[in-house]
């Protein structure tokens, strides 16, 4: 043996435990805290390929979901409520939690499809072979340049 | 670096391992209770944990190198060699000096070993996507990386506490 192995756990692992529990903290209040996850699910935007190909109001899809394609992979986004159940037919805000999420997806992990629904700001779904992100940014009006006052 | 043929035959054995045990691991999908892009057992680093305490960095080195490029040719995804290389690049670095220190355990060189794979992978997801998104998933892919690291820990700590009362320590 090059170098003599220790096979049982020692009093130095727990240092080990806690530098990546540490990191693990500081990644989490870096990507998950500053406020950046606030309420309210804001605007949809999706990037295929480091290109922004969309962006939109998850009530968009209450018209109908939307396919996306990337390196040879398709997926799509519906919008979703929380606790499952169909979406309003009036196409207004409903009580509960609305996100959008993915359907259905060809990839091959079929990850972005597990991750789930998204509903707050700054959360996103990943899927990696066709190098695309889904994300939940911004807070809505401003980003279709909205009207906020009519003057005379 | 020179190698004697029964260095290169181990070394090739171990190679083997490495992917056998890779394909393995889709046998336990860990994704499917926690749906993260990245979230593996990591058993392959069970061979190079072993690699690297009987045979040194170099070897170890060369058999990570090989097992990924073979993997990826297996797969026939490109794509996935980026991430391969990368996570096992920032792995053997961070147990190379893990294991230099001569403090820790088997238990903290692969916890170390896990918590640097994903920070690779995460690295080339960055890269890959052009964005910063996937950091989003970071914490939860370092959280978990305790628990594969621990696992792999168990299997090679038991592994060498086996070879205590062999001879094969010496044919090493």
């Amino acid at each position: 043996m090059r170098s003599s192995p220790k096979p049982r756990p020692n009093g130095w692992d727990a240092l080990v435990v806690l530098v990546v529990l540490a990191l693990a903290a500081g990644s989490a209040l870096a990507v998950w805290g500053g406020g950046r996850t606030a309420a309210g699910p804001g605007t949809v935007v999706v990037t295929i390929g480091g290109q922004e190909v969309d962006r939109f109001p998850p009530e968009a899809l209450l018209d109908s979901p939307r396919t996306y394609s990337g390196n040879g992979y398709t997926l799509e986004l519906e919008y979703g409520l929380r606790g499952g159940g169909d979406p309003p037919l009036n196409h207004q805000a409903p009580s509960l939690e609305a996100g959008v999420q993915v359907a259905w997806a060809d990839c091959p992990t079929r990850d972005c499809v597990r991750t789930g629904l998204i509903t707050q700001r700054g959360q996103s779904i990943v899927c990696l072979p066709a190098g695309a992100i889904i994300r939940l940014t911004g807070t809505g009006a401003e980003d279709f340049g909205g009207v906020d006052a009519v003057v005379g | 670096m020179k190698l004697t043929t029964k260095q290169l035959t181990l070394c090739a054995v171990l190679t083997a391992m490495a992917l056998a045990l890779s394909y393995l691991e889709n046998l336990f999908p860990l994704a499917l209770a926690i749906p993260i892009p990245g979230v593996k057992l990591g058993l392959a680093n069970i061979v190079t944990v072993f690699a690297l305490y009987a045979l040194g960095p170099a070897q170890a080195l060369m058999i990570l190198t090989a097992r990924c490029l073979l993997g990826a040719m297996f797969a026939g995804n490109a794509n996935a060699l980026l991430f391969s290389l990368l996570g096992g690049f920032a792995a053997m670095l961070a147990m190379i000096l893990l294991v230099r220190l001569e403090r820790f355990s088997v238990y903290g060189v692969s916890i170390g070993g896990a918590a640097a794979h994903n920070c690779g992978q995460m690295a080339a997801a960055v890269l890959t996507l052009g964005s910063a998104a996937p950091l989003y998933y970071l914490p939860v892919l370092l959280a978990v990386s305790l628990a594969a690291g621990a696992l792999t820990g168990l299997v090679a700590g038991s592994l060498f506490q086996a070879l205590e009362h062999t001879n094969l320590r010496k044919l090493i």
